[in-house]
């Protein structure tokens, strides 16, 4: 009895050897751009395979002893799937992790916005580690926006699920307006051209002339004060007892000038893009 | 006139070659049917800040679907033409690497019974880049020639970066994470 009891513990023993003949034990984290090993036991030559993103590689090793990870395979952070096979194969996955941040993805829009435009500027930041691994970890990312030498913004925020954005108004002053994002060390940055808004405040002056009325806007600026550019069109409509006419005119050094062929007394109004304003009432020609 | 008769043997023939060609026939519709093999469920509803337009989140769908489909061909028979399309940058580079891996070392990859669980977690203020967590579940068969060498119901949790191209939208950041 005794014997058969031996022989039975003796065969689980054997079996639980030959069970874990082939055991590998991989790495519990890696990080992108590092090298590891893993550990096998058993005795005998074996095929080790390693299957990644970017990776299929495939080896003769040595059971018992360490099988070493280069770091060039292991730049990619994923899963991998490390496979052993001698008599059986046996097989054990790992993740790697993305390295610390190297890099920002950084969009920004619009390229060009018209000044003190609100929630008019969009920024979104993603941070990369140096293999062009997305880092999901949080980290904080601070943007900042500066036109000539004023602040406009300045924030810190944190990312979520790889991602750190932001949402402003656009700066009073026409100009350049420089948006950066910073994470540590790293930096992006990017430009955005800020223009005059729409014409605000149009007015105009006109005389009669022997060939009819010539009619002038002051200098046309946005609400902010910003003179809207040259080649902006601004329509100038003559109403009176013949009818109505109407003269298209760009913005030339600021000013826009038009003439119209009317005798009568005429109603002017000017207009450029949705603004409208005031009447000028000219009186008939003598 | 005379009328001659066909050997037998001709009969046979014929009859060979198209039955091999409806196989042949058969297993590109198979094939073409791949993509119904891979379930996809996509939930917008927490995405932000812009809200994904429905017709947006149509297409989004047909297009990760089908990159997983890409992923399978391409991966079983080691091909790299079923890249072009769907994948660019990072994703398209680790693809084209783990393909041509396969292919020197014999190796080849099948995703089998994919089911995917997708729901979009940010997608930035102009549309110009929608993120995507993953959960996906497969069969994964890994082959050494006619080998089978690994078999195994995988649970993976991907995070995906898609940007909208000319007609549809491409996968940049196909990267599996242990969690969200």
């Amino acid at each position: 009895m005794r014997t058969g009891w031996l022989i039975c513990v003796l065969w689980v023993v054997c079996l639980a050897g030959l069970g874990a003949a082939q055991e590998l034990r991989v790495p519990a984290s890696a990080s992108a751009g590092e090298e590891a090993t893993i550990s096998t036991t058993g005795s005998g030559k074996a095929t080790f395979y390693l299957l990644g993103p970017g990776v299929a590689n495939k080896s003769e090793v040595s059971l018992g002893e360490e099988i070493h990870l280069r770091s060039q395979d292991l730049r990619s952070a994923g899963d991998y799937l490390a496979i052993v096979c001698g008599e059986t194969c046996r097989s054990s996955s790992f993740y790697v992790t993305a390295a610390q941040p190297a890099g920002l993805t950084f969009l920004v829009h619009p390229s060009r916005v018209p000044a003190g435009l609100g929630e008019a500027i969009t920024g979104v930041a993603l941070p990369f580690d140096q293999f062009h691994n997305l880092v999901p970890d949080p980290v904080v990312v601070n943007f900042h926006l500066t036109a000539g030498n004023a602040s406009l913004l300045s924030r810190a925020v944190r990312t979520q699920n790889g991602v750190a954005w932001f949402r402003t108004n656009s700066g009073k002053s026409a100009g350049k307006l420089e948006v950066v994002a910073t994470l540590g060390t790293v930096s992006a940055s990017r430009a955005v051209q800020q223009v005059a808004a729409d014409p605000c405040n149009l007015r105009i002056k006109g005389q009669r002339t022997p060939k009819g009325i010539v009619v002038e806007t002051d200098p046309v600026r946005d609400c902010s004060g910003n003179p809207v550019p040259d080649g902006t069109i601004v329509t100038f409509s003559a109403a009176g007892a013949d009818g109505r006419s109407t003269v298209d005119a760009p913005i030339k050094q600021g000013v826009a000038r038009a003439q119209i062929e009317a005798s009568g007394p005429q109603v002017i109004s000017v207009a450029s893009g949705v603004v409208m304003r005031n009447e000028l009432r000219v009186g008939g020609q003598p | 006139m005379t009328s001659r008769r066909i050997p037998e043997k001709y009969f046979r023939r014929a009859a060979t070659v198209f039955g091999l060609g409806a196989v042949l026939l058969a297993g590109s519709f198979s094939s073409g049917a791949a993509d119904s093999s891979v379930r996809l469920q996509l939930d917008v509803s927490k995405a932000g800040p812009r809200a994904v337009e429905s017709e947006t989140e149509q297409v989004i769908l047909r297009d990760y679907r089908s990159a997983w489909t890409s992923i399978a061909q391409a991966l079983e028979v080691n091909t790299l033409d079923r890249l072009e399309g769907p994948f660019v940058g990072v994703a398209k580079k680790e693809l084209e690497d783990r393909i041509s891996n396969q292919r020197r070392t014999g190796l080849s990859s099948h995703y089998l019974d994919q089911n995917h669980k997708v729901q979009a977690v940010f997608y930035a203020p102009e549309g110009d880049v929608i993120e995507l967590h993953d959960t996906a579940e497969y069969q994964l068969q890994v082959m050494d020639g006619n080998k089978s060498i690994h078999d195994e119901h995988v649970v993976t949790h991907y995070v995906v970066l898609m940007n909208p191209a000319a007609d549809r939208w491409v996968i940049r950041q196909l990267q599996a994470v242990p969690q969200f």
